[in-house]
């Protein structure tokens, strides 16, 4: 038996899938077009926070050079249409195979070290790749950008499918980023996520009963580096160019803050923290020029009263209100995380 | 033969092929570049007295607080568009070295109640937090000063013989500001009550709450230090950069770089490390450009950091 816990979380997420698949009909009833477009960057980026999550709330390593990878899924798809004059899926499996290269390779140096200084590292390691981009103009276009015309995705003789289209291209985009999310959901449940809870929760035990932690770390690194060049080839798809200033470490910044301001450590947090900042910015600065002052009130708003996210304050609540008289749910409480230390007001 | 031959022509002409006026046109070029190289490793060095007195303050609040202060830059961008605007009413330089350093000494005191405060001890929230800050001192400075860069003339404008160079008085002076700030924090740190104090909250605190020392009021105290030294450091790097709502976001990664090489928490190395980054960068500036200076000090970053991650200067470590 189900508790009423989850039956109202099941419900909210159903809700929550029918209203991303009827965003293409519902949003221009009462809004115009541009609101379906800001619903897939809400989607791509909310993939690039579900990467700092994956990294900080499930394995307790804070990334702030994930915008390396974005900049390279860009990157690996606009170069690969451009330059080599690839096909939709060629070029889509060139920035997957791009990402998942280089994370390996950074993650062999980048996760020897943990915490802060596994902070600095990967800010120093994406900031190298930034400068490289912004100087390598010929390959990059520096931080003009270079752009690229979209070619078909499926083409049988007349008919062709292209993400030219609105509709397809959203629909392409919840696609994607709803696999990325199923699938990072699934690997959370598999042993390898149990693993790597482990290894967030106390490192020295989780080595100490035979867990490779290194080879954990890494393999979240690899999948997380997936993750977000995945978010960045759609970004790319979705603005049709690359540019090198969206490697600058502030975009790593602004993922690690919607994670935190959803709620690290839960699957949906990435995107209620990603949706709630981005609606906000969009919706203000049509009424005021420096929107962005009221949204960085909010964001310290948001973390001095809900220092667990907004996901983590709404699953608080929920179990204050109906979660007491629930007898399926675990009696024992579960051993405060790394992330949950680092986000308790300790003393 | 004719091998013999053309050896001998070769080394005559050897002989008469580097002329006396030709080799003084090589030596002085060399002095031009050896020249250059100089200038711009003192420029380097001043520029990181400069990222000391910031990366300083950046330490002392991480240290202390344990805050990652992602709006330090900012700060540090506060104090010279304060230069700007007092400059510009008052015409008094001098009048802005004085007091923008107390504005940032009030306004860090402000903060930390409003914001630090509540989110006390929690690293990863007080990224958050100062990443909002960050935000609204960007776009506050943008709503009220402007978005076009602006310019300060340096307030003495004369040069100096430094060796072989003609060199700015103001940088030099400039590094000796940043010079006295460094030396009187420091000896504020270890000769008074207070910098006592900071120190043993620093090391223990749960032992210095419990032998009476005031340990909110430490915490207030310390992050207004340290937005202090930012924004005395703007007010220092003002007539040398652009005054520009969008220079903290530049010098932030270079200030935690400094902190991470000197070691974490350990206040003198911050201070060797800026100036030693400076310095580097600034040689290498000689020879290609910038950004590449910069790609070569990130990489020395990041093998310092895979080598030695506890930072370069332990024994400087108290």
């Amino acid at each position: 038996m189900t508790s009423r816990v989850d039956r109202i979380n099941r419900g909210l997420a159903i809700a929550l899938g029918l209203f991303f698949v009827a965003v293409p009909w519902l949003l221009p009833l009462f809004a115009s077009n541009f609101w379906v477009n800001v619903t897939a960057e809400i989607l791509i980026w909310s993939l690039l926070a579900a990467s700092v999550n994956l990294l900080f709330g499930y394995v307790g390593l804070l990334s702030f050079g994930q915008a390396l990878f974005f900049g390279l899924g860009m990157y690996g798809v606009t170069i690969g249409v451009a330059k080599f004059g690839l096909g939709f899926w060629p070029a889509f499996g060139l920035e997957i195979g791009v990402s998942v290269l280089m994370s390996f390779v950074i993650g062999i140096f980048a996760v020897r070290l943990t915490w802060h200084y596994f902070a600095i590292i990967t800010v120093v390691f994406s900031q190298i790749f930034y400068f490289l981009a912004l100087t390598w103009k010929s390959v990059t276009g520096g931080d003009d950008g270079m752009s690229f015309s979209m070619p078909p995705m499926l083409s049988v003789g007349e008919f062709e499918i292209s993400l030219t289209d609105q509709t397809y291209q959203y629909f392409f985009i919840l696609v994607v980023v709803a696999l990325s999310f199923y699938l990072k959901y699934r690997l959370l449940q598999s042993p390898l996520g149990k693993a790597l809870i482990a290894v967030r929760e106390n490192d020295a035990r989780a080595e100490l009963i035979g867990l490779n932690v290194y080879g954990l770390r890494l393999t979240a690194f690899v999948i997380a580096g997936f993750l977000t060049g995945t978010a960045g080839a759609l970004f790319a798809f979705l603005g049709r160019y690359a540019s090198a200033s969206y490697m600058f470490y502030q975009v790593s910044g602004e993922g690690v803050v919607w994670t935190i301001i959803g709620g690290a450590g839960t699957l949906l947090g990435p995107v209620v923290g990603t949706g709630l900042l981005i609606i906000l910015r969009e919706e203000l600065s049509t009424y005021w020029e420096y929107s962005l002052i009221p949204v960085g009130v909010i964001v310290i708003l948001a973390v001095i009263f809900a220092p667990k996210g907004i996901v983590g304050l709404y699953n608080d609540l929920l179990e204050r209100w109906f979660g007491a008289d629930d007898e399926s749910r675990p009696v024992s409480r579960p051993q405060p995380s790394e992330p949950a230390r680092l986000l308790s007001r300790g003393e | 033969m004719v091998a013999e031959y053309s050896d001998s022509r070769l080394r005559k002409s050897g002989d008469r092929g580097v002329s006396e006026v030709e080799k003084k046109i090589i030596q002085g070029g060399l002095r031009v570049v050896s020249n250059l190289v100089f200038a711009l490793a003192v420029n380097g060095i001043v520029w990181g007295l400069i990222v000391a007195l910031i990366a300083l303050g950046l330490s002392v609040i991480f240290g202390l607080l344990d805050i990652i202060n992602i709006a330090h830059g900012d700060f540090f961008m506060v104090g010279t568009v304060l230069a700007w605007v007092i400059f510009e009413a008052t015409g008094n330089f001098w009048l802005a070295l004085l007091i923008v350093p107390l504005i940032g000494l009030v306004l860090g005191g402000v903060v930390e109640r409003l914001v630090i405060h509540p989110i006390k001890n929690a690293a990863a929230l007080s990224i958050v937090a100062t990443f909002g800050l960050s935000i609204i001192l960007q776009e506050g400075v943008r709503a009220t000063f402007g978005a076009a860069p602006k310019r300060i003339l340096p307030p003495i404008q004369g040069t100096v013989e430094l060796f072989d160079i003609e060199y700015d008085q103001y940088r030099l002076l400039a590094a000796a500001i940043s010079v006295v700030a460094i030396a009187s924090f420091f000896l504020f740190l270890h000769r008074t009550k207070f910098g006592t104090w900071m120190r043993a909250v620093r090391q223990d605190r749960e032992s210095a709450i419990t032998m009476g020392i005031p340990a909110q009021r430490v915490f207030t105290l310390t992050f207004a230090l340290g937005t202090a030294l930012a924004t005395l450091g703007g007010v220092v790097a003002a007539p040398i950069t652009t005054v520009d709502f969008r220079t903290g976001v530049d010098i932030l990664p270079f200030s935690f770089m400094a902190v991470i090489i000197g070691g974490l928490g350990n206040l003198p190395g911050t201070a060797a490390a800026a100036v030693l980054l400076a310095f580097l960068e600034g040689i290498i500036t000689g020879f290609t450009d910038p950004t590449v200076a910069r790609i070569a000090s990130l990489c020395l970053m990041s093998a310092v950091l895979m080598v030695r991650s506890q930072g370069l200067f332990t024994g400087l470590a108290k």
